[in-house]
């Protein structure tokens, strides 16, 4: 029981943190694009902006639960030093609403966007060493813009971002928009990010986007960060499969030692067995009387279990949580901290009183089986 | 009438490769009201005989008829509803439930036959009283004596009026004070309520006690005494 809830709460904790940065750093709660955008926009953006973002913006906030509205316009290219040039991917942000989209992300020197009309980036980290960069250092942007013209801009360096993944932080650099528009000679953007004020009410967002898009005609269309998120989902899957691992060794251990525990009960009350089937007690009142005793055990070794877990998990939370070295392909490491989770509580009481129950049907059955006379001369 | 008739019973037992011959053809019959004894040395099948009169065990062969019934086609359910309604046990070592008080002892086999809460209650009481334990309802089996421990049992035994109750030497773990007074008390059980007591002793003094002995020696009955 102590097992489960510390271990699915770590897992929790880890799903939590995951899917958040993934939110908070990326993608936002929702993204909304123009109609078509989804199937055909990825390789053909340019045909796919959405021009009159202001005024879209203005509908959405009357969306209750809503936390903010901002736009995103990416772009890929090259970025260069003078000295060294490199790929790059990355998107213009509004600088002001990029702080809480971002809360994710870290800044690990210098300072963030501010301005929206200041030509200046900010970086990922392994880019920055790639590139020898340092704060202060003027890049060059190149890009191609949709009528399939190449432009350029000097932007100032101003901070360098940490995601704690290695691929995304060796590409990713991140602009005003307005920069970007300029380098598209345009003023619409690719998708409106959508923050809701909690990640559970996004499926409610998502339904009043699909009626307001209804009702006003609007041709666009959206996606959920659920929908978008394939890296937490392949991460959530491996846990998961993990877990079910684990859980079903720490149940066998259960099972196992409860049942090992009940013999040596049956075997020593072999005597009272021999007398309750004397005095009348059928073979299914002993199966039913020992079938109890493993549920009670079960039930009192959960509820005292839950009680013991929630305590651990407070402690360890107390001192900061246990330090997660940093997994394959990501930078930095992370305290985990245990989360307590209805569901895992009422999954791990359930699991373990379950489990007891049935490995007292051995034992109770053994029990049954016990010849009358045999018992009742045990010593 | 006739409440126990025992037929030509033979029962043997094999011990690893050895077969053991415990009873070698035994006919009794043991009538409503009886007070009976069955004694004989260690080793005569005393306790054997009375397992099978108390459908504890089956014959190997012959028959055994217990208040009219026949129980060697009764499946194991049906022997122990048998047990239940008709029958009582005394042990010599008592055989009393250690968690449970001298009350719940008692009121154990009136539970499993689904007697009412306010019925076993007086039933229990009223035995408590009988075998002058009332005001040790509540005490567990190791806060009492062994001559208090084997009045609870009687208690428990004779809760459900049996019809027959069986004794296998109900006073070897007893001084012989105490063991007297428990003699007494089946005595006055039999005389009060005509239940019919069969037990098996090898002690002399017990035996004065029946009004039918019958006394097995090597597996079969070599003698009938009646009082």
């Amino acid at each position: 029981m102590i097992g489960l809830i510390v271990f699915g709460g770590f897992v929790e904790y880890s799903f939590w943190g995951l899917r958040e940065s993934t939110i908070r750093s990326q993608l936002g709660h929702l993204q909304v694009y123009k109609k078509g955008y989804c199937k055909k926009g990825i390789a053909n953006s340019s045909e796919y902006l959405i021009k009159n973002y202001q005024e879209l913006e203005e509908i959405f906030y009357k969306i209750p639960c809503l936390e903010l509205v901002t736009a995103r316009l990416s772009f890929s290219g090259l970025i260069s030093t003078g000295e060294k040039t490199l790929v790059c991917k990355g998107d213009g942000v509004i600088p002001e609403k990029e702080a809480k989209l971002a809360s994710f992300e870290t800044i690990i020197e210098g300072e963030g966007l501010f301005k929206e009309d200041q030509a200046e980036l900010v970086i990922g980290r392994e880019l920055q060493k790639s590139l020898g960069a340092k704060i202060g250092d003027y890049l060059t942007i190149l890009t191609t813009t949709p009528e399939g013209m190449i432009n350029a801009a000097d932007v100032k360096l101003i901070g360098v971002c940490q995601s704690g993944s290695k691929e995304y932080d060796s590409v990713y650099v991140k602009l005003p928009l307005k920069i970007v528009q300029q380098l598209f000679s345009t003023t619409s953007v690719e998708k409106i990010v959508i923050l809701s004020d909690k990640t559970e009410h996004t499926p409610e967002i998502a339904r009043r986007l699909t009626i307001l898009f209804k009702e006003k005609n609007l041709n666009l269309e959206f996606k959920t960060w659920d929908q978008l998120a394939e890296f937490y989902h392949s991460v959530v899957r491996l846990y998961n499969g993990i877990f079910k691992v684990v859980k079903v060794i720490i149940a066998l251990i259960v099972l196992f030692s409860i049942a090992n525990t009940m013999t040596m009960s049956v075997f020593e009350r072999i005597r009272e067995i021999g007398t309750l089937r004397a005095i009348g007690t059928k073979k299914i009142q002993i199966l039913t009387l020992f079938l109890w005793e493993g549920f009670l055990t079960g039930v009192i070794g959960a509820i005292l279990g839950m009680i013991t877990g929630i305590f651990i998990a407070t402690i360890i939370n107390l001192g900061g949580g246990i330090y997660i070295p940093p997994p394959p392909a990501m930078t930095i490491g992370y305290n985990a901290l245990i989360l307590i989770v209805p569901e895992v509580l009422w999954y791990s009481f359930i699991s373990t009183v379950i489990v007891a129950t049935i490995s007292a049907f051995y034992p109770a059955f053994k029990a049954t089986r016990l010849n009358i006379v045999e018992s009742l001369a045990h010593t | 009438m006739l409440i126990v008739s025992v037929k030509d019973v033979v029962k043997e037992y094999k011990l690893g490769k050895t077969k053991v011959n415990a009873l070698r053809g035994v006919n009794l019959e043991i009538k409503d009201r009886e007070l009976v004894a069955i004694c004989g040395p260690s080793g005569s099948g005393k306790t054997t005989l009375l397992n099978i009169i108390g459908c504890l065990d089956q014959p190997t062969s012959g028959t055994v008829q217990i208040i009219n019934e026949n129980a060697a086609f009764f499946s194991d359910a049906k022997l122990s509803e048998l047990r239940n309604k008709h029958l009582g046990f005394i042990f010599q070592t008592f055989n009393l439930i250690p968690v449970l008080t001298a009350y719940e002892n008692v009121e154990y086999p009136l539970w499993i036959l689904g007697k009412p809460g306010l019925e076993r209650k007086a039933m229990v009481l009223k035995m408590l009283d009988e075998v002058e334990l009332l005001d040790y309802k509540n005490h567990k089996p190791d806060e009492l004596s062994g001559g208090q421990r084997q009045r609870v049992a009687i208690a428990r035994a004779l809760v459900n009026m049996p019809k027959l109750v069986l004794a296998d030497e109900p006073t070897a773990n007893l001084d012989s004070q105490t063991g007297m007074s428990i003699l007494k008390l089946m005595q006055k059980i039999n005389e009060e309520f005509s239940t019919t007591f069969i037990f098996s002793t090898h002690d002399p003094q017990v035996v004065k006690y029946a009004n039918k002995v019958y006394h097995l020696r090597d597996g079969k009955v070599s003698e009938l005494t009646e009082g």
